[in-house]
């Protein structure tokens, strides 16, 4: 009992911590600062007793008495729980200046990031469709708030409201997929339709097979997927800055938990179906993604459209998957580590940039910055680097494997449109470094300053760069071979039962 | 000894790092720099006094780096790559001494880490790592240019560095592909080349691979066709850049071209030689009009390069052993006459701000020293006789002749060529009456004339005497040449 309660404290942790925060939201005594710490306390807390647990030989459903199959802990989910806390930690907190210099923020937000991070978890935990479903509403609706979240901004608000929408009606699609699959298999745990499909013929899976597309469909939607992305670029810059941030690298990293486990586990042994589907997916999200970033002139919504991109990056994983390829899985958990701690570092500095002026973030206004700022500048132009896919960073690394297991797989053209796509991304990245550090400053060098939001984005580039060379030679520092045994772990104990 | 490589390699990046996170002032940049390319140039003398001409790769180091994947820290030197590696250690203490005033800071930080991307590239045996330092040595230049450059630099930066990864792109490709199929056959990851050269693949995936290569190796030399992007960068470059990437990265593709187009697909190279050849030919001929024609010295000088390594490339591919000879040996020695003219070119501009053939004129007059210099690079460019540049036209043209009469009456043009173009833009700019530019002009001073008295030194000793050199290099190209012939089924 004791044991099993232990199991689940990290995720009851951050939803009391939720509820604790509602309460104080209200209260005059708690300012925001506080109210941040004692949001980070939580999600610290949840971080510290989640990690311990990382390594575990079997994977085991918690409370199989109440709630049967529906929640199962396993690497997979742990690893999740630990990025997801671990994004929100940072959200918080590199963005202390920001919300401090926007009048709009108030206490809400945090619980609110709370309440998603709980959904996130739920999503990564859950073995069963309805499960998945609560969980994918509860972050989203969390989402939804927090992109509305300046109210008297148009474009806040308009945002808000185009991804409430949009969100809910892919939403509807998940609920008919689960009908659909429920209908037919009796069942909506994810082992059951397993064994299902596994043991019945391809004519008996019609109704599945249409339920899982629907399903499919409301991933590609949550992940920017073209043609399903509509709404990705606008949204990315209506919301706040950490806003932003925490949807580019926590969110995205979520809605990958759930693809994989329902494609690697539920639908196994006939996900070579989609194969086709998830080309042709991947070939126009590649593309169109590239066309959407190269075209911007706000940094902000350039990262909006390259994330698509990256989005593409990992479906060419997915459909290797389907095709047989066994280095594709673990290939897209790297992937999604090292886009995590880019992105929150990228994002991080704009929104730290964003908290000291009033800019809009244009290429324009980056002229000089390496003059001015040239450290954050620095660790600006890793990130890009890291993105973009360039050597000793773990970017590289990330499409390495990715590509190599197009190659397995034999989808060399896929492949191939990859490298050429990560090409195309090299001039948006580049961009702009160079404007960063081509063009002389009229201000004056500012100063450096040590402080926590700081410290934590150079802590980011620290990693990116280790994730690139990292070797095993210094003891007891994991090199990058650690971050693949890490991502092969947890995708290994998805086959543990 | 083992580790004698690495530190070739890293000694000028931890430098910059140590520099970069104490906040150095600029005299301890600039000491540091110097001294970082110093302790190189000292562990350089130390591999060539041990290093055993009959021996292959030497000093070699493996270490594992991302086992998983079977990529290792693999690096080693022979010949060839000493002969590079030689000449980068050569060179930065020069460039440091050329840009000794420089005031900007990043200046020294990115030529360190340009020597170590450099360095490293040309050192490295695992493929992994040879696209790591490959990818790393552009960042360097890309700022160089982008930042201190003149003209449309920033333009000109940003095109160079999307062709020359464009090139990279490809070549990354097909490393993953052999490393895979690698993997297919023998069922271990390995990215090291000699584990990459024993694969067997059917002649068109062969081709297709061979061409991600390529591609990336003609864009770097520049061959003709990929060359959009090197007037306009070389013409844009502060001095130290155009040095860098006239007399190093440039002979780096024809070392990626020896190192990995024979390492890796020799029998597929006998399918592009044609090609290349034809390339290279048209290259050293439309190069050399393109510099009769061109008004600005760093842009003449850039096809004049452009012209010589397409001779460079054609003496690789023509496969007999004056041909490799030739062109290993005209690799140091047209290094040395580029960043001896490119560095004149600077302490010019420096003088007259201006480096247009028009603007300039009768500088013998007024400073003897600088023309008497100016003029040596000069000639040792076009291969006068006495300096190395000559014995390794010489022995290119040879080789050329030795393939095919026409090659060889086509790889000869490139002398007379360049004849025309040097003395014509002599009779230009050093002598004549003044220029509009050139009506004060100040002679070398004694810094100046040290940085450039070992090229002046080392072009007349290479020149000379090419007989201290030849056993270092003969005996690795005959058994390499050898190899390459037993592999492609000729006669040598």
């Amino acid at each position: 009992m004791i044991h099993e309660l232990m199991q689940i404290l990290p995720m009851a942790i951050v939803v009391i911590g939720a509820f604790i925060l509602m309460l104080l939201s209200r209260s005059r005594v708690v300012d925001l600062n506080k109210l941040n710490l004692v949001a980070v306390f939580f999600l610290a807390l949840s971080f510290l007793l989640e990690l311990p647990q990382f390594g575990r030989t079997e994977a085991v459903y918690s409370f199989p008495e109440i709630f049967g199959k529906m929640y199962i802990i396993d690497d997979f989910s742990t690893l999740f729980d630990l990025m997801f806390s671990a994004g929100a930690i940072m959200t918080l907190l590199i963005n202390t200046d920001y919300f401090k210099s926007r009048s709009y923020f108030n206490g809400e937000y945090f619980a609110l990031i709370l309440f998603s991070v709980f959904g996130m978890m739920t999503l990564a935990h859950s073995n069963e469709l309805i499960t998945t479903f609560i969980g994918l509403e509860i972050a989203s609706l969390s989402i939804y708030a927090l992109v509305g979240y300046h109210k008297r901004n148009k474009i806040s608000s308009e945002a808000m409201m185009k991804y409430l929408v949009l969100g809910s009606m892919t939403g509807a699609f998940f609920v008919l997929g689960t009908a659909l699959i429920y209908g037919s298999t009796g069942s909506t745990n994810f082992n059951d339709i397993s064994a299902f499909i596994a043991s019945h013929s391809q004519e008996d899976l019609t109704l599945v097979i249409v339920g899982g597309t629907f399903i499919m469909i409301t991933i590609m939607f949550k992940i920017g997927a073209v043609p399903f992305h509509s709404w990705v670029v606008d949204i990315y810059h209506g919301a706040p800055y950490p806003v932003t941030m925490f949807m580019a690298s926590t969110f995205k990293i979520a809605v990958f938990a759930i693809a994989l486990r329902i494609y690697l586990i539920e639908f196994a042994s006939i996900s070579s179906l989609w194969t086709p589907m998830l080309q042709v997916l991947t070939i126009i999200t590649l593309i169109g993604g590239s066309l959407m970033a190269i075209s911007q002139s706000m940094v902000k919504r350039m990262l909006a459209g390259s994330s698509i991109v990256h989005s593409g990056y990992m479906l060419i994983a997915i459909s290797s998957i389907g095709l047989g390829s066994e280095m594709a899985a673990p290939a897209i958990m790297f992937y999604l580590i090292a886009y995590f701690i880019s992105a929150v570092g990228a994002f991080g500095i704009l929104s730290f940039i964003a908290a000291h002026s009033k800019k809009q973030m244009t290429y324009e206004d980056f002229k000089g910055f390496s003059q001015r700022r040239p450290y954050m500048a620095l660790m600006m132009a890793i990130f890009m680097l890291s993105l973009s896919g360039f050597p000793s960073t773990i970017g590289f690394l990330g499409k390495f494997y990715i590509f190599t297991a197009a190659i397995e797989s034999g989808q060399i053209l896929l492949a191939a449109l990859g490298i050429l796509t990560a090409f195309i991304s090299v001039y948006y990245y580049f961009r702009l470094i160079a404007v960063m550090y081509f063009y002389p400053s009229d201000e004056s060098q500012k100063k450096f300053q040590i402080n926590l939001s700081s410290s934590l984005v150079a802590l980011m580039a620290l990693l990116v760069i280790w994730g690139g060379i990292g070797t095993t030679l210094i003891p007891f520092i994991p090199g990058v071979d650690g971050f693949i045994d890490i991502a092969k772990q947890a995708i290994g104990s998805l086959y543990i039962k | 000894m083992e580790q004698i490589l690495s530190n070739i390699i890293f000694v000028p990046l931890l430098t910059a790092l140590i520099l970069g996170l104490s906040s150095a002032s600029l005299r301890w940049i600039r000491l540091g720099a110097a001294a970082s390319s110093l302790i190189v140039m000292a562990l350089v003398i130390v591999a060539i006094l041990n290093f055993d001409p009959s021996g292959g790769m030497q000093f070699v180091r493996i270490a594992p780096w991302i086992q998983n994947y079977g990529i290792t820290y693999y690096v080693g030197v022979d010949a060839l790559s000493l002969v590079i590696l030689v000449l980068i250690s050569l060179l930065m203490p020069i460039l440091y001494a050329y840009i000794w005033k420089e005031e900007r800071k990043g200046y020294w930080f990115n030529m360190m880490i340009l020597q170590t991307g450099i360095t490293g590239a040309v050192l490295a045996l695992d493929m992994v790592l040879f696209y790591l330092f490959w990818e790393t040595m552009l960042l360097p230049i890309f700022i160089l240019i982008g930042r201190y450059g003149n003209g449309a630099f920033r333009y000109n930066a940003m095109r160079l560095l999307l062709m020359t990864i464009l090139g990279s792109m490809t070549m990354l490709f097909s490393i993953l592909y052999l490393g895979y199929t690698y993997f297919e056959t023998t069922g271990s990851w390995s990215f090291a080349i000699n584990d990459l050269s024993g694969l067997d693949f059917n002649p068109q995936t062969s081709i297709w691979l061979a061409a991600g290569f390529l591609l990336a190796f003609a864009i770097k030399i520049p061959l003709v066709g990929f060359h959009t992007w090197m007037a306009p960068a070389y013409g844009s470059s502060p001095t130290p850049a155009v040095v860098i990437l006239s007399a190093i990265m440039a002979k780096l593709g024809v070392y990626g071209l020896w190192r990995f187009g024979y390492g890796l697909f020799e029998t597929t190279l006998v399918y592009y030689a044609p090609t290349i050849v034809g390339l290279a030919i048209i290259g050293l001929i439309f190069y050399a009009i393109h510099a009769i024609m061109e008004p600005n010295l760093r842009r003449m000088f850039a096809y004049s390069s452009g012209s010589h390594l397409s001779l460079i490339a054609l003496g690789i591919i023509v496969t007999n052993i004056y041909g490799w000879g030739g062109s290993i040996y005209f690799i140091a020695t047209h290094a040395l006459a580029s960043a001896g003219i490119f560095l004149m070119i600077g302490l010019l501009y420096k003088r007259t701000k201006s480096v247009t053939i028009d603007d300039l004129g009768g500088i013998a007059a007024m400073a003897p020293r600088f023309a008497f210099f100016f003029v040596f690079f000069a000639l040792s460019i076009a291969g006068l006789p006495g300096t190395g540049g000559f014995v390794a036209e010489l022995l290119i043209i040879i080789g050329a002749f030795k393939a095919n009469l026409w090659i060889g009456v086509l790889a000869a043009t490139t002398m007379i060529s360049a004849m025309l173009y040097i003395f014509w833009m002599l009779q230009r700019t050093v002598f004549g009456p003044a220029g509009s530019h050139t009506e004060a002009f100040a002679d070398l001073d004694g810094r100046e004339m040290g940085m450039l008295i070992p090229l002046v030194l080392l072009l007349l000793i290479t020149g000379i005497a090419p007989s201290l050199f030849v056993p270092y290099l003969e005996p690795q190209i005959e058994g390499a040449l050898a190899e390459v012939m037993r592999a492609i089924g000729g006669i040598q």
